[in-house]
Parts: structure tokens; sequence; C-alpha cells
């Protein structure tokens, strides 16, 4: 039983980094429809700001210095590479956010070299118990940070003028025009979330084993949690980025012994297979909007 | 009208071409072209002008794969290794070697490796470095078709079995093997797990160390594992959950961090011995390290970038300034056999790729500056005779160039003495 709670507080902790990521692909979804194929890159320059930042400013500072920096390159990129293509299908501007995604990273790789670059962090691989349960510090900081951050962005959503400009933004964006909502400051703000986001689970990625030129990766399987949670939904992209993790960390511990047949590594595609499963029953996903089509 | 000219044009050009008019840069079109890759024209960057030039190929993991970080120092060595060489007379007073002009970035994409291959397989004798087993694999056939001896940067089993291929140092089987022997003398281990990456690196080492483990009567279980720090949940699962008395790791070094720096944490006492890949002395400044530092140790085809002998001294002064990576080491002494090879080839009078594979062959030792032991060098026997079984054992030490100084000399354990080689060993892991 101890196990158990283990690996779910291991699959919570990463599952917190995917449901960072996921917020990010929502929220900018959500203003402007399109899914930004650039959040890896955002996440792999936020982690990387943070391990040259914290040898300056220690490494708490650095961790908001890296949230702010990489919020102003989401902006500067939103402002040359979005923003023009505003009225464009939808899907071109999703290729932009592809090639967006390799001109960052490229120039972020130049930056990490080629070894691996150390955070910094606090938490290393130090544990803690609770009674008979041993759990990672660095799991227990990634699910807190990221209660805290859902917690005040929720609020800011529901809480604020920006945030009720970019609900109405996202529920109706010529009628929010027409109620002076400024949509290009939504679009913005939407990119700067974004990039912060992705910046500090960036920064939670690279605890612990640092971060190389590989580790964009990752932020792939807040891909599926995002399908599972739904589109839109910003609550569905925190439970499907948190159910993706506990699922596959649980797979790490026991399908060797349950389900040996499936091979040794079924862990590494349960992202996806859970991603299939929703669509096929849900295919909007759990929370999202169904989209009706007049034909 | 402009387009009628256009045709008229392109039609021209394709008859004379087809006509064999209009010819691409291939064998005889340079001046003075002696063979595929020779002539007698001097190099880009000759230093004796009168020379003749011998150009080598290049395909490495040179920007964005996860051996860049190897692969650019080995890169780095060996045109040093061969500038040094000519700057010393070239291969038989006749040639310089060039390995400058056609190098290419393989990406670790067996697809890319085999594209670019393409692209100078023609302008090139042979290859001084193909980096990685699965994509070397994808160019395997060419080479051996078209007598292209090359160097490669990996160790697996496979390479015995090619002659084409011109391999230094013990393959990762053999290298397991040893790996299980030296802790049968320093740890008698009961139980032993190798933890490893798929393919001819992982499962390769893995089949090595489950055949020493039977012959030395131990437990022996293989976990598979994916590359990437992230992904190794299992892995560190089944250590600490089986707490085997040995792990043989083969993964990439950031993997290897991973799985060694939370199993220490979760309260995993056994020993880990991590193949020459697993190192990085990067992982020094790893909340990882001081795990490292109490239960690892590497194991290694050749002596460390510090180690004393004429070799190692030769690189480093041939590489001032540079920060000491064992991806140099590698790919310096993996150039003396080539290097061998090429003057007897000269010597014997057939300059081609043909009298190259010849000359290979007839190779039983290499004079690596004391790098390796002469026989490492035997390309002239079958596989089994010509498998070198020599490795060495490494430990962490933050004050050695790269991180690991060497705990045990060149040494051939019982189980690769006894082992015949009759074919890959990453295909018998099941």
């Amino acid at each position: 039983m101890t196990d158990v709670v283990e690996s779910v507080i291991r699959g919570l902790g990463n599952g917190s980094v995917y449901a960072l990521l996921a917020l990010g692909f929502v929220i900018i979804y959500k203003a402007t429809r399109v899914i930004s194929f650039a959040q890896p890159s955002l996440m792999l320059a936020g982690a990387v700001a943070v391990s040259y930042l914290a040898e300056v400013t220690g490494f708490y500072l650095a961790v908001l210095l890296a949230g702010l920096l990489i919020a102003g390159v989401a902006l500067v990129i939103e402002r040359v590479a979005i923003r023009p293509m505003v009225g464009r299908p939808f899907f071109v501007v999703a290729i932009i956010t592809l090639g967006v995604d390799v001109v960052v990273r490229v120039v972020v790789n130049a930056f990490i070299g080629r070894d691996v670059r150390q955070m910094g962090d606090p938490w290393g691989f130090t544990q803690v118990s609770f009674g008979p349960f041993v759990v990672q510090t660095r799991w227990l900081a990634m699910l807190l940070v990221t209660a805290v951050l859902v917690g005040l962005l929720f609020a800011f959503f529901r809480y604020t003028r920006y945030g009720l400009a970019m609900r109405a933004a996202a529920f109706d964006q010529e009628t929010a025009l027409a109620q002076g909502v400024s949509v290009g400051m939504v679009f913005a703000l939407s990119w700067g979330l974004a990039g912060f986001l992705a910046a500090i689970a960036g920064m939670f990625v690279g605890t612990g084993q640092g971060v190389e030129q590989l580790t964009w990766i990752i932020a792939l399987k807040a891909l599926p949690a995002i399908i599972v949670g739904g589109l839109d939904s910003l609550g569905g992209a925190v439970v499907g980025g948190l159910a993706i993790g506990v699922v596959e960390s649980l797979f790490q511990s026991y399908q060797g012994q349950l389900a040996p047949w499936l091979g040794q590594n079924f862990a590494v595609v349960t992202p996806y297979v859970v991603m299939l499963v929703v669509l096929l029953i849900r295919p909007y996903g759990l929370w999202g909007t169904k989209e009706v089509e007049r034909v | 009208m402009k387009s009628r000219y256009v045709v008229t044009g392109v039609a021209v050009v394709a008859l004379l071409s087809a006509c064999g008019v209009i010819r691409g840069d291939d064998e005889g079109s340079k001046g003075g072209a002696v063979a595929t890759g020779v002539t007698n024209e001097p190099c880009p960057k000759a230093i004796d002008k009168k020379k003749g030039c011998i150009y080598l190929g290049t395909v490495s993991d040179l920007t964005q794969g996860p051996f860049a970080a190897l692969a650019v120092p080995i890169t780095d060595a060996q045109k040093a290794f061969w500038k040094r060489v000519n700057t010393a007379g070239g291969i038989g007073g006749k040639y310089e070697v060039d390995v400058e002009s056609y190098v290419r970035d393989n990406k670790y994409n067996p697809e890319t490796h085999r594209q670019v291959y393409n692209e100078i397989k023609d302008k090139v004798l042979g290859l001084a470095q193909t980096l990685g087993s699965p994509t070397t694999a994808a160019i395997i056939d060419d080479l051996k078709a078209n007598s292209v001896v090359a160097a490669p940067a990996s160790w697996t089993s496979a390479w015995e079995f090619e002659d084409v291929i011109i391999e230094t140092g013990s393959n990762y089987c053999i290298e397991a093997m040893n790996s299980v022997d030296y802790a049968m003398e320093a740890y008698k281990p009961k139980t032993v797990m190798a933890v490893h990456l798929a393919g001819d690196y992982g499962a390769d080492a893995a089949a090595g160390a489950k055949i020493a483990a039977e012959k030395n009567g131990l437990e022996f279980t293989a976990v598979e594992t994916p590359s990437g720090a992230t992904e190794q949940g299992r892995a560190i699962t089944e250590i600490t959950k089986n707490k085997p008395d040995l792990v043989i790791l083969t993964t990439g070094p950031a993997d290897a961090a991973a799985i060694i720096g939370q199993s220490a944490a979760a309260g995993y006492k056994g020993r880990f011995i991590g193949t020459g890949p697993t190192w990085n002395p990067a992982l020094l400044k790893s909340p990882a390290a001081p795990a490292l530092k109490a239960l690892y140790e590497q194991s290694s085809p050749g002596k460390p970038y510090g180690a004393d002998t004429p070799g190692h001294r030769a690189m480093r002064d041939a590489l001032p300034g540079v920060t000491p990576n064992d991806g140099y080491t590698s790919g310096w002494a993996w150039s003396y056999p080539l290097k061998a090879a090429l003057e007897k080839m000269v010597a014997g009078g057939d300059v081609s790729r043909k009298g190259l594979l010849a000359a290979v062959k007839t190779l039983a030792t290499v004079d690596y500056e004391g790098m390796l032991p002469p026989e490492a060098g035997n390309f002239a026997g079958d596989a089994n005779a010509a498998t070198f079984r020599q490795t060495l054992i490494n430990k962490v030490d933050e004050s050695a160039p790269t991180g690991v100084t060497e705990v045990k000399d060149f040494f051939t354990g019982p189980t690769a003495q006894a082992h015949t080689m009759d074919g890959p060993c990453f295909s018998k892991l099941s």
C-alpha cells in the first residue's frame, strides 16, 4: 500500500508539470483558437534561464525572474510572429508556432551546450517521511507550487478585469471587441501567461536531473493532457495533467508484474493510450466544449 | 518565347549530360585522381604541397543528437590526430590525410546517416569516423559492397564480424563480462541486474552481463529502460524493490545520474558499474554526485584523458586549451588502426579501397603509443581470435581531468577469456 501511495505522489508531482504546460496550451487556445506548439521551447528556455540566473541571484529569485523573462519572450513571439497572422486560418498559425519552437530551441541549445545544466534547486533527491510514506521533496514542491499557481490563475480569471476580458474574448471575440475589450491585449496576455507557466514547468523538469538539449520532449506529454481534459477547459488541463502523471507512474511501478505481456516500457506510451481511449469515448475531452457545426 | 528557350536549354544540358560530356564531381573528375578519395593534388590544408591527399569522411552526431557531447570532442580529436600525422611526414612520405572536407552530421538518425554518407561516399577513400551502432548498421551493406573501410565510434560486438569496420577497444559485451568478474572479486555479489537501453548498445552489454552472471552462478535480471532522465521511474522502482547486489548500467549519462541518485536516495546500497558512455564529468555538479562517488564505478575500453602514456601526452599537446573530455581520448585512440592500415596500403602500392581493406586484414598489432596494448589492433584473425578482451575500471575522482581515475588497469576476466565470440552478443539476450 505504501508503494502505491508513493507512486501516486510521484505521478502527481510529474503530473503537475504536465498540468502547468497544459494550462499554457489551453490559455492560448481559448484566446486565439490556435494550439501553440512553441510551448516545449519556452519550457526549455525557462529551465535554462533558471540554471544561469540561479548562479547569480540564488534559486528562488531566479525562478521568478526566469518566469518573467520567458513571459517577455512569449510576448515578443506573439507580437512578431503571431499577431500579423490574425484572420488567417488557425492551421497556418499553428504551423508557424512549430517554426517558432524550432528557432527558440536552436537559440536555447546554444546556451545549454553539450552537458547537462543543473538548476541549483534546494531539493535535489532529498526525501521526506510522512509516517510510513517516503516521498521526494521535489514531488511535493511541484504539487504545492502548481496548486498555488492554479489557484491564482483561476482567481485572476474570476475576479480581475483582465481575466473577465479574456473570458469574454474566449467566448465571442467580435462581441468582446464591440464591448471595448482589446482583443490584441488578450492575445498578448495569453501568450505571456503561457510563457510564465512553461518556464516554471521547465524549472521543475530540471530539478534533480538537470536540463539537456533533449529535455523539450517531455513537454509533448502535455498534449495528451489537454486532449483528455478538453482543449478549452482550464480545469480539464489540470485534471488531465495530473491524471496522465499518475497513470504513467502507476504503470512504471506495476505494469511489469501485473501485465508483463505488454512489454517492458509500456509506461512510455500510456499518456497516448489514455488520450486515445478518451478520444474514443468523449471526442471533445472530459470537460471540453462540444462544437456544433452547421452544414 | 522564354519558356521555349528554357526547354531547349534544359534539353541540351540533359543530352550532353547523358552523353557524359558534363560530369559531376565523381572519381576521375579531379586532376591527378589516384583512386576514389585519393588525389595526387595536395590536400586543401596541406602542410607539404608536394604530397598527394587521402580524403577520409566523418559522419558523426554533431549538433542535436543524444551523443553530441561525446561526438564533437571525438571529431575534434581526430582532426588533431591527422594534423599531427601530416606534420610528421604524412602517410609513407607520399600522402597527407584530410578529415575536414567531408564532415557530416547524422543527428544520431540512421536515415540521416545513410543520406549524408551517400553525399560523401564517392569522394572519400574510407571513413575516419562513423558514429553510433544503429546508424552505422544503416550503411554497413554499402560499406561492404564498396570495400569502404570505416573506424566506428561505438563498441558493439557486431563490429567483430565485419571486415570493413576497424574497431578499437573491447566491445560492450566483453566490457560487461569483465565488470561482473571484477565485481565478483571486489564485492562478491549474489544478484546482478542489467539496466540497459534497447538496441545494440544497451542489449550488447546486458547480454555480456548475463553470460558472466551465469558463469559465476549469479541470479540475473535485465531491465530495459527508455532514454531520458525523467523516464527512469520504472528502472528505479525495479532496483529499489529487488535490491540487486550489482547493477550493470548501459544508458546515457543523464539517465545514469537519475537512476543512481534516486535509487540511493531511496535507500539502495548496492554497487553500480556503468559502461564508458554512462559517465560525464558534468555529473559531478548534479545532485546525484554523492551517490555516484559512493556507489558508482565506470568500466572503460581505454584509459582516461589524464593517463600518462605517450599517446595520451601527444593528444593533450595537440589539443591545447580544451575542456578535458574522454570523447577526445576515444577519437584519438580510434585513429591509430586506420593510420597503420593506410601506411601498409601505401607501402604495398595498391592505393585504393580494395588495397586499404587488404592492408586492414593483415594487421595483427597496432602501435597505440601506449594508449592500448598493441594486440587491441588485431584485424587479421577470425572474429573469436581477433576480439580484444581487456577493459579497465575507473572510479569517480573530482581531482582528475575527466572526473575519473583508474582503479584497475587493463584486465581480462575469466568469463571474457573463456567466451567464444560466435555472433553479436545483443542478438542472444532473451
